[in-house]
């Protein structure tokens, strides 16, 4: 169970400064909310841990292993046992269900490529949709389905960036506790990033708010509801 | 991967390396038509086991492409032979120095008349300018009997000429510019504007409006009209200015040249020499009506022959110089 | 650390190989001429009447874009946009005029007004060259504006809906909307237009593209040719930076994977109207030329039918195989540059092959006989080889563009969620980008192959001497032959070039089923 350290990173897109000077570590074994407005650098935090994007200064460890610094990345994304869900789940158009899930699990035989889909498949319910292709999936079961693509690689840390965003509230429950008791059951450590500060308040063991590409406050929940920072104040007190 | 190379890689690497090995060819460009030019190729290459490399192109399209290419080509000849359909061509090669003298016994059948002074170009089988006309639109008592008629009124937006800048229409109006002088012929030239003359895009066009009946007649060549009648029974066609003290009509010999550096060199003068030759003339008599150059070849009945033509009297290659000469006004004079 | 270098290696090595091989060819001949010519001769297409002639060109050209982009919207709307009866049909058969040649559209209309009004003088004329130019182009417009109005998502009209009125909406919402594909579908026919030598030619209208055609093939006056040139491709390319942004970017002939989320209206009371309308355009654009060449094949003394197949078979044959090589050129280049392009930000080859494709026929055909008739590369130049890169400059970045549009719309996130489970880049390249891509590839490879099955220009002036091609065949016959054999043969390279299309399309449909998704 990693810790994820991010510190004095600066990056930009571009023309546009994104970060700067942005430091900020994620415990072991929680689940983190990252809260903010759309815009902030929330999703860019996300993609430079994952390795997505390098950093233009500054260093990013995972579990003490430095993975890029200044401008080089020194861990490849797929060496950082990071599970990424995408906010509009990229989930490939034309592979099954099936194939979606056993796409990763190249080094693996046949047959236990077969036993280990279907008993994730199993364990997020969707088992019975195996064999149909993302666009005849409901919301939900597409949820289920990134969320198993992940899982099933058994990663340290699972990023997810807004995956929940289109969802009713009813199954937006459901999914984040399924994700808790997974999180129990895998033991890795969660980031979680939303603009939906009820969903960060269900979701996160402690939660950072940014704003403009700095860490205005983290804490716990409780700490959130009672801190007096301004801008926490008129995010999430409305 | 193997079975990649196998099928794919190596028949093209061979491919490619065959076509660079030296082999027994001749490449030829031609703007004569390829109906009539290919067929004698064909022969040449069955009779001498020469395999015969052809880029055609058209006298109706302006020759451009073999044309830009020989001139393009220059410091690497990839052609041996050029075959042109009128002489003017060759001496624009000649101009730029890309042809090279040839002589053999051959070339000697043909009159001096018809040759370059050193060989440059050899002429062969001839082509005249004459008028085709749709017999339904006029009646062949009232029709034109110079090219001097042109201009009168009763006439008028009847007929069709080719546009003077390309094909064998820029070389018949050059030799006019030799025999009448630059002031008459300018003057003749304009008049014919005056009286409507329609420019049509090639000799073939002025053939296919004569044929519709979109315009009553127009001055083409012998090639032309010879198709003309055997595709329409409402064409005919006469030669003009026949009259004793009339100038005659142009004639125009295909010209063959050989290139300067080519690598078949051989080759190429092995087939100058059989286009040079009687058969060759015979064969184009009979598919498009050409008359022949070497004294007494015989030509089939509906072929016109030299003896019976009173010809227009020029010199070729005074000829050439003069047509680049006005060309600068031609196109002036095409484009008002 | 590989990985990097890969990346290296398919980013610059394509740049630099098109670069040698077809952009330098290029800058020699324009070194050529600067060195070459005199100063005098240099500067001297810079006259009063050379500029005329610059602005009357561009002025008809112009029109013809405009007319053939305004109708091409409305087929595109009336197709695309309106719950209708055989759009399907239509939309094939609206497509077909692409096939068949400018010139022969020409000759066409101009024995088919001398047949229906006994005098055909009004066609010799600049309207005429717009005439045909609108009918033979708007297609094209047809296509790119098509795909840009099915892929307006309905919920921007319907909430415009919700607020003015529907003829206001398509003015204020769709028009918008849809404003860098009418750009483009202007400047690509503006371009084509420009270009084309065949139709004013044929019709004795003196235009800045017959200027240069006549200063190379009258008066081989290369310096001053190339010279007009230049400035053609200097007007060209001013057009182009003026809208480069839509252009490079250009979404023409985008396939659209997802199922269509645009919005369809009913047009219950002009049906009528509607398929006379359309049927009106196919009558001008497709029946009517075929019709002429159908009457002009049976018309002659004799049937030739037999006699053009004879004639046709060996260079029907050849086209054909070397159509399809070029194809899988265009293809496969196309696409690599288009994915250097789209992922990996290099937007120089695209450039280049940009360049290529709006450079002049003639001077493409000059500048690579100039540097590839050496006898160290008479491999390229004595051989096919020589086709196939001329076939490169003149369509590959209309590959390009079609294909870059298909991988723009595939999310990044697909790739990236491959990538962060550790699937090599060649694997994700294989299995997740081109299954993707492939009804962009189809595309890509049905309009090349169309393109490199016509194509003349070039051919002309460097096909290897000793092969024979179709076009350039039916070309050099037509000169001297029965108007009845050049009908018939035009006919069969038509039947051939509709029978490969055919072909594809059943494939593509057994392969879309593969790749159904969506």
């Amino acid at each position: 169970m990693p810790e994820i350290t991010l510190e004095h990173i600066a990056h930009r897109y571009s023309s546009k400064q994104v970060l700067e000077g942005f430091t900020c570590s994620f415990g072991a074994g929680k689940t983190t909310c990252l809260l903010g407005p759309s815009g902030c650098g929330k999703t860019t935090v996300l993609r430079l841990i994952a390795g997505l994007e390098v950093p233009l200064k500054g260093s990013i460890s995972i579990d003490d292993q430095i993975v890029s610094k200044n401008g080089k990345i020194l861990v490849p994304p797929h060496q950082r046992k990071t599970g990424f869900i995408f906010q509009d789940l990229a989930l490939w158009p034309h592979f099954t269900v099936f194939d979606q899930i056993a796409f990763g699990l190249r080094e693996w035989k046949e047959k236990q490529v077969s036993e280990k889909v279907l008993g994730i498949l199993e364990l997020f319910g969707i088992k019975d949709q195996v064999k149909k292709y993302p666009h005849q999936l409901s919301g939900g079961q597409k949820q289920m389905v990134a969320i198993a693509r992940s899982i099933v690689l058994q990663p340290e840390v699972l990023l997810m960036d807004e995956p929940l965003a289109n969802i009713d509230v009813t199954l937006k429950a459901t999914i984040l506790r399924h994700l808790q008791s997974l999180r129990e059951q895998y033991r890795f450590t969660m980031l979680y990033v939303t603009h939906d500060h009820r969903e960060a308040m269900q979701t996160g063991d402690s939660i950072s708010v940014m704003n403009a590409g700095k860490i205005e406050v983290s804490g716990t929940v409780q700490q959130m509801r009672e801190s007096s920072n301004e801008f926490v104040k008129s995010f999430i007190h409305l | 991967m193997k079975r990649f190379l196998n099928n794919i890689i190596l028949p093209v690497i061979l491919g490619l390396a065959s076509c660079s090995a030296p082999s027994d060819e001749v490449v030829v460009y031609t703007s004569v038509d390829q109906v009539f030019s290919e067929p004698v190729l064909k022969d040449f290459e069955k009779e001498t086991g020469i395999r015969v490399r052809a880029v055609y192109d058209t006298e109706e399209t302006k020759s451009t492409g073999v044309m830009n290419r020989l001139i393009a080509e220059k410091n690497n000849p990839q052609c041996d032979v050029f075959w042109s359909g009128d002489p003017v061509r060759n001496g624009v090669l000649l101009s730029k120095g890309i042809t090279e003298p040839y002589q053999s016994k051959q070339t000697l059948l043909i009159p001096e008349h018809f040759r370059e002074k050193d060989n440059h170009w050899i002429g062969f089988s001839a082509r005249a300018r004459v008028l085709i006309y749709n017999k339904n639109l006029i009646a062949a008592d009232s029709l034109p009997q110079s090219i001097f008629d042109f201009t009168d009124p009763a006439y008028k937006g009847q007929f069709a000429i080719a546009n003077p800048l390309f094909g064998t229409t820029t070389f018949h109006i050059a030799a006019l510019f030799m025999k009448l002088g630059d002031e008459k012929a300018k003057q003749w030239m304009n008049n014919m504007k005056a009286n409507d003359a329609v420019i049509a895009a090639s000799n073939g066009d002025v053939k296919k409006r004569v044929m519709n009946g979109e315009l009553a007649f127009g001055l083409t060549d012998t090639d032309d009209a010879f198709e003309a009648k055997k595709e329409s029974d409402n064409v005919d066609y006469i030669f003009l200015d026949q009259q004793k003290s009339s100038i005659g009509t142009l004639i125009m010999p295909n010209a063959v040249s050989l290139i300067k550096n080519s690598r078949n060199a051989e080759n190429g003068k092995q087939l100058i020499d059989y286009l040079l030759s009687r058969e060759t003339e015979v064969k184009l008599a009979v598919s498009c009506a050409q008359m022949p150059l070497i004294k007494g070849t015989p030509v089939p009945e509906n072929v016109p022959s030299l003896d019976k033509i009173k010809a227009m009297k020029i010199d070729y290659d005074k000829t050439s110089n003069k047509l680049e000469e006005i060309q600068p006004w031609l196109k002036q004079w095409a484009e008002k | 650390m590989g990985r990097k270098i890969v990346r290296h290696i398919i980013r610059v090595v394509p740049s630099l190989l098109l670069f040698l091989l077809l952009g330098l060819p290029l800058i020699v001949l324009l070194l050529q001429w600067l060195g070459g010519a005199e100063r005098s001769v240099l500067l001297s297409f810079m006259n009063r009447e050379t500029l005329l002639l610059v602005g009357k060109s561009l002025l008809m050209a112009c029109s013809a874009a405009l007319l053939a982009t305004f109708t091409g919207t409305v087929c595109a709307f009336i197709l695309y946009k309106l719950r209708f009866a055989f759009t399907g049909i239509y939309k094939l058969a609206l497509l077909l005029p692409l096939l068949i040649s400018p010139y022969i559209f020409a000759v066409a209309w101009k024995d088919g007004f001398f047949w229906l009004f006994g005098n055909n003088a009004a066609i010799y004329s600049e309207v005429g060259v717009i005439l045909i130019h609108t009918l033979v182009f708007f297609p094209l417009a047809m296509l790119i504006m098509g795909s840009a109005l099915s892929r307006i998502d309905a919920s921007y009209e319907e909430a415009g809906l919700m607020v003015i009125p529907f003829g206001k909406m398509l003015v204020k919402i769709v028009l918008p909307l849809i404003r860098p594909a009418l750009t483009i579908s202007f400047l690509l026919i503006l371009i084509f237009s420009l270009s084309d030598f065949s139709v004013p030619a044929f019709f004795g209208e003196r235009t800045f593209t017959t200027e240069i055609f006549t200063q190379f093939s009258a008066l081989y006056n290369f310096p001053l040719a190339i010279g007009q040139s230049v400035l053609l491709l200097f007007v060209c390319l001013l057009l182009m930076l003026a809208e480069t942004r839509y252009l490079s970017d250009a979404p023409f002939f985008s396939v659209s994977v997802k199922g269509s989320g645009s919005k369809k209206y009913k047009m219950r009371n002009w049906q009528v109207f509607l398929h006379g309308l359309l049927w009106l355009l196919l009558i001008l654009v497709l029946l009517m030329p075929v019709l002429m060449l159908v009457i002009q094949s049976l018309s002659g003394k004799a049937l030739f039918f037999s006699e053009a197949w004879m004639l046709m078979r060996s260079a029907a044959l050849q086209s054909v195989k070397l159509a399809l090589w070029s194809t899988l050129l265009l293809t496969s280049v196309g696409l690599w540059m288009a994915y250097i392009k789209e992922r990996l930000g290099n937007r120089l080859p695209n450039l280049l092959l940009l360049l290529t494709f709006i450079v002049p026929s003639t001077v493409l055909g000059i500048a690579l006989i100039k540097y590839y008739n050496l006898p160290v590369v008479n491999f390229v130049y004595g051989t096919t080889a020589i086709l196939l890169l001329a076939y490169l400059g003149k369509f590959g970045f209309i590959a390009s563009r079609i294909i870059g549009n298909g991988i723009r719309q595939i999310p990044v996130s697909l790739e990236e969620a491959a990538l962060v489970m550790g699937i090599p880049s060649w694997k994700i390249f294989v299995k997740i980008n081109l299954p993707l891509l492939f009804p962009s590839l189809f595309a890509a490879f049905v309009l090349s192959f169309i393109l490199s099955l016509g194509e003349l220009g070039v051919t002309m002036l460097v096909y290897p001497p000793g092969t024979e091609q179709m076009p350039m065949k039916i070309f050099t016959i037509s000169a001297n032959a029965p108007q009845a054999l050049t009908s018939s043969m035009t006919l069969i390279s038509l039947a051939v070039t509709v029978f490969f299309i055919g072909v594809f399309f059943l494939c593509g449909k057994i392969l879309f089923k593969k790749f159904r998704y969506a």
